[in-house]
């Protein structure tokens, strides 16, 4: 199973969160995921993340936590945690913006991360209902609907490959001109230090 | 993962999101008039931070004390980035929550800029002759550091802010990526970018006032803190001139400053 | 407030041209009426016609309305639970030290009488006598009419401070005076009082800084042994704490004084002026706090500035006066103003406090100055203290407001140190820094 469980310092307890990355997503899996997301259907509920939009682990999982903490604080700016997720993401409050850059596209995102937040205090899952409620039964769920895709470890190394810095990471969190960028001349420290700056961008976005 | 219980917060409570289970206790670092200052991590271990946390004041009235606590965590965390995007060495900020009263930033791996000044001028020759002979080369590592404090606080006045609290002990001597002095030697004591912490005062201006009164209070707590490096003090206000526009105006205005103390004179 | 008839008020605003002749009379008027000299005015009485003009020159000698001075017995001691220092000590000659201290700065007129012990260095209030020029709703204090009532009254107040002391004249051994810092000529008036006597009786003068006189009888009234002291009054906002013989000021106002902030605030309301204006917004506050309404908070490190949060105020009161509706959509009231003023105030005054205590590493602070009444600063002030494991040390008005007798302890502190001023130096300044006075008489 490619189903990562994550375990984040200083997050409520009670919750699991679990973590999964598929390349080689179909255009109509993408359409179908986008379909079922705008039609709000509970058993869709999840973070779907455009991997392209993403640097690195500690990209992804700062905007969980932020998240995490915000439901935990009862201080939510979107309808659940897992479309949180996804504005958190966002160096500012333009929440259109957010899902059109780091959510999932129609028939664009072929490169999809899943982040699903999981109650653990829920009682015995029940087999028959739609709505996932276990790591196995979203792992089923998910595995069905996205035949054919490429589960793959979430690792810095994978999401690197996959990252569009140029066209996306340097242009949604305007890191184009900025002077402590440019006057690194390694880019792999350039890189490190992006993802400095966006997790700063993402803690900032509510100030 | 260890479910570790929090220690070392002495008699205060801890704020709730320490209270969460963490892969490293948080420990209580300072206790100032302005908050705390925790130990922690973001995330996850290898990523080490800071919590900064204002406790509400319960003198101060409910909407008051919330405004403010939002307003300055605002205004710490918006200078912190405006350094970094202008790469002004200072801690990144991981995440806040205004309304919690916290602010989590990076953790920075060193040691006080005043403890290895203090470690470098422990080490120098005791008696007159040696120090008199060994003076001007011996202090070449030390001025160097000296010039690095001056380039980094006029990289920050640069940026159109002033830290309010400028002393060498609101600096970190973060190693360098690769290290040139030699392991042990006195010069790898000073080594390191010099990285401003605490900007818990800092507020956004560019009048040559404030920066002369920053410049003015970084002298005093200098000499104050190192008698014995005083007379070197210049070095860093000669670095400070060469970092950006306008600190000659702001170096010009620290001789106004000096000459009437840091307070305006006072009508009874 | 109301000043009583319109045509009254009109004119209560300023001093008219013909204010001291009518001034003069009024004074002529109230030395036949001294005996019944009147006990402070409640501030929601209506005032009658003409009655501004009286409280001009109300006396206000406190002692014969205060039980703790009310005696007809000499050598009343200070004694309460607040003050262990102030037990009674035996008057025998020659085992004492005794001071007159005239303090004149301000718009009150104090003469005080006190002696310390020779060997234990108790002190003892002998007399505390004050007279307070009180100016009508509307208008401050103008520095030649407080000149003027300070020279009219002053040989009357040292009179009655000589006759409560119930001490031969023989028995004083130094005159003090308030040297500085204060507006000039209410300050000239009582040092030419001071060396009248000093010559009239052959004693030497000692000139004492205003503050430092306020901090040392904070200090002596409470038992506090080495605290912050936060110093607001009208004219002064200073966070102070004691190193290597200096009263050393970690922070202040950068502009104006906290209490002239809130008097000037009771002049845009039309607050009464007597007994004092602050103590009137204090009393108008305690009838607000339905809401608070958003004042500037100016607070830079140690430092603190009120005049943005006047200016603010007085917007707001002015917003109030044409009927606009507050945050809540509500209108809101002079009460309101008053009490967001003093929730904004006193939280900085607070928070500097709060700043130099854990700067110095104390948990002791202490609250002089006329500011220092208000009973809803000194209950911030305990919530910071007590949450820092410390404690607020605060006295009342007979001695947070000015008044003589911290003149004469501060005065005889240092003339027991051998400090005298002689007469061709006994000049007044209106600039006189806290940190300018070397404390010789402590360690």
């Amino acid at each position: 199973m490619a189903l990562e469980k994550i375990q984040l310092d200083l997050v409520a307890p009670g919750q699991e969160i679990l973590v999964a990355f598929f390349r080689d997503v179909s255009a109509s899996a993408s359409e179908l995921l986008q379909k079922q997301l705008f039609a709000r259907n509970p058993a869709f509920e999840y973070a779907f993340i455009d991997a392209t939009s993403i640097i690195s682990r500690a990209h992804l999982l700062s905007a969980v936590f932020n998240a995490v903490n915000a439901a935990a604080t009862d201080s939510l700016r979107t309808p659940n945690v897992h479309s949180e997720i996804v504005i958190s993401l966002g160096p500012n409050n333009n929440i259109s913006d957010a899902y059109r850059r780091w959510g999932i596209q129609a028939g664009k995102t072929s490169n999809l991360i899943v982040v699903k937040v999981l109650p653990t205090t829920s009682s015995e899952s029940d087999p028959s209902s739609p709505i996932p409620s276990s790591p196995e039964q979203v792992w089923a769920h998910l595995k069905e609907h996205l035949q054919g895709a490429t589960a793959t470890p979430l690792t810095d190394d994978e999401l690197s490959k996959t990252t569009d810095w140029a066209a996306k990471i340097r242009k949604y969190y305007k890191l184009n001109g900025v002077p402590a960028l440019d006057a690194i001349k390694d880019e792999v420290a350039k890189r490190k230090e992006m993802e400095r700056m966006v997790i700063m961008a993402m803690a900032l976005r509510e100030l | 993962m260890a479910v570790s219980s929090p220690e070392g917060q002495g008699q205060f409570p801890l704020p709730k999101i320490l209270t969460y289970p963490s892969s490293t206790p948080p420990t209580l670092i300072t206790q100032g008039a302005e908050g705390r200052v925790y130990k922690t991590t973001h995330l996850d271990p290898s990523r080490p931070c800071i919590l900064k946390y204002r406790p509400p004041k319960p003198y101060r009235h409910a909407i008051l004390d919330a405004r403010l606590t939002k307003e300055r965590i605002t205004a710490e965390a918006h200078v912190l980035a405006r350094c970094a995007r202008e790469g002004v060495p200072v801690p990144a900020v991981y995440a806040t929550d205004p309304r919690a009263g916290w602010m989590m930033i990076e953790y920075i791996d060193g040691v006080p800029v005043r403890q290895a000044i203090n470690e470098f001028l422990g080490k120098r020759p005791e008696t007159d002759q040696e120090k008199v002979a060994a003076e001007e080369t011996d202090n070449v590592p030390l001025i160097e550091l000296l010039r690095r404090i001056g380039a980094t606080v006029g990289g920050l006045h640069g940026t159109g802010n002033v830290h309010g609290d400028l002393t060498t002990s609101n600096m970190m001597l973060r190693p360098f990526s690769t290290t040139i002095a030699a392991e042990g030697s006195k010069a790898r004591m000073v080594e390191g970018d010099v990285v401003l912490i605490d900007f818990g005062l800092a507020t956004q201006s560019s009048s040559e006032e404030d920066r002369a009164v920053d410049l003015y209070v970084l002298e005093r707590a200098f000499a104050s803190t190192h008698p014995r490096a005083e007379k070197l003090f210049q070095h860093v206000l000669d670095a400070y001139e060469k970092s950006f526009k306008k600190a000659g105006a702001a170096l010009a205005k620290l001789e106004d400053v000096r000459r009437r103390g840091r307070k305006k004179s006072m009508l009874g | 407030m109301s000043t009583g008839t319109v045509g009254r008020k009109s004119t209560s605003r300023y001093f008219p041209p013909s204010f001291l002749k009518y001034f003069k009379r009024k004074l002529k008027w109230s030395l036949k009426k001294e005996a019944q000299s009147s006990a402070v005015t409640p501030p929601s009485a209506p005032v009658p016609p003409l009655s501004t003009g009286s409280s001009l020159t109300k006396i206000e000698v406190k002692n014969k309305h205060n039980n703790s001075f009310t005696t007809t017995t000499p050598r009343t001691h200070f004694d309460t639970a607040d003050s262990p220092k102030m037990t009674s000590s035996n008057p025998s000659q020659k085992k004492r030290r005794i001071a007159l201290g005239c303090e004149g700065s301000a718009n009150k007129l104090g003469i005080g009488i006190i002696s310390h012990d020779i060997t234990t260095g108790e002190a003892t209030v002998l007399s505390n006598i004050r007279d307070t020029f009180v100016s009508p709703p509307g208008t401050g204090f103008l520095p030649k009419d407080t000149a003027a009532h300070h020279r009219a009254f002053f040989v009357r107040v040292a009179k009655t401070a000589l006759s409560t002391a119930g001490i031969p004249i023989s028995e004083i051994d130094c005159i003090c005076y308030t040297k500085g810092p204060g507006m000039g000529a209410p300050l000239t008036s009582v040092a030419i009082g001071a060396r009248t006597l000093s010559l009239l009786w052959n004693k030497p003068l000692v000139g004492v800084n205003h503050c430092v006189g306020h901090i040392e009888m904070g200090r002596t009234i409470t038992g506090a042994d080495n605290p912050v002291v936060l110093y607001v009054s009208g004219g002064n906002t200073q966070v102070i704490a004691y190193a290597e013989q200096r009263y050393r000021i970690f922070g202040e106002a950068l502009d104006i004084a906290v209490g002239n902030c809130l008097d000037r605030f009771a002049r845009t309301l039309e607050i009464s002026n007597d007994p004092a204006p602050g103590y009137n917004i204090e009393q108008l506050a305690k009838q607000g706090g339905r809401i608070l309404l958003d004042l500037p908070y100016a607070v830079k490190g140690m430092d603190c500035s009120f005049s943005g949060i006047l200016t603010r105020a007085d917007e707001l009161a002015l917003m109030m006066k044409q009927g606009k509706k507050g945050p809540d959509g509500e209108p809101f009231t002079p009460a309101d103003l008053c009490f967001s003023l003093q929730e904004t105030i006193f939280a900085m005054l607070v928070e500097i406090t709060e700043r130099a205590m854990a700067h110095v590493g104390s948990n002791q602070v202490l609250i002089v100055g006329g500011v220092g009444c208000n009973e809803r600063l000194q209950e911030m002030m305990g919530a910071m203290a007590a949450e820092r494991g410390g404690s607020v040390y605060a006295t009342d008005e007979r001695f947070c407001i000015d008044n003589g007798i911290m003149i004469a302890h501060a005065g005889l502190l240092a003339y027991e140190t051998g400090f005298e001023t002689p007469l061709e130096e006994s000049t007044c300044t209106q600039r006189f820094r806290t940190d300018e006075v070397f404390v010789k008489w402590r360690d």
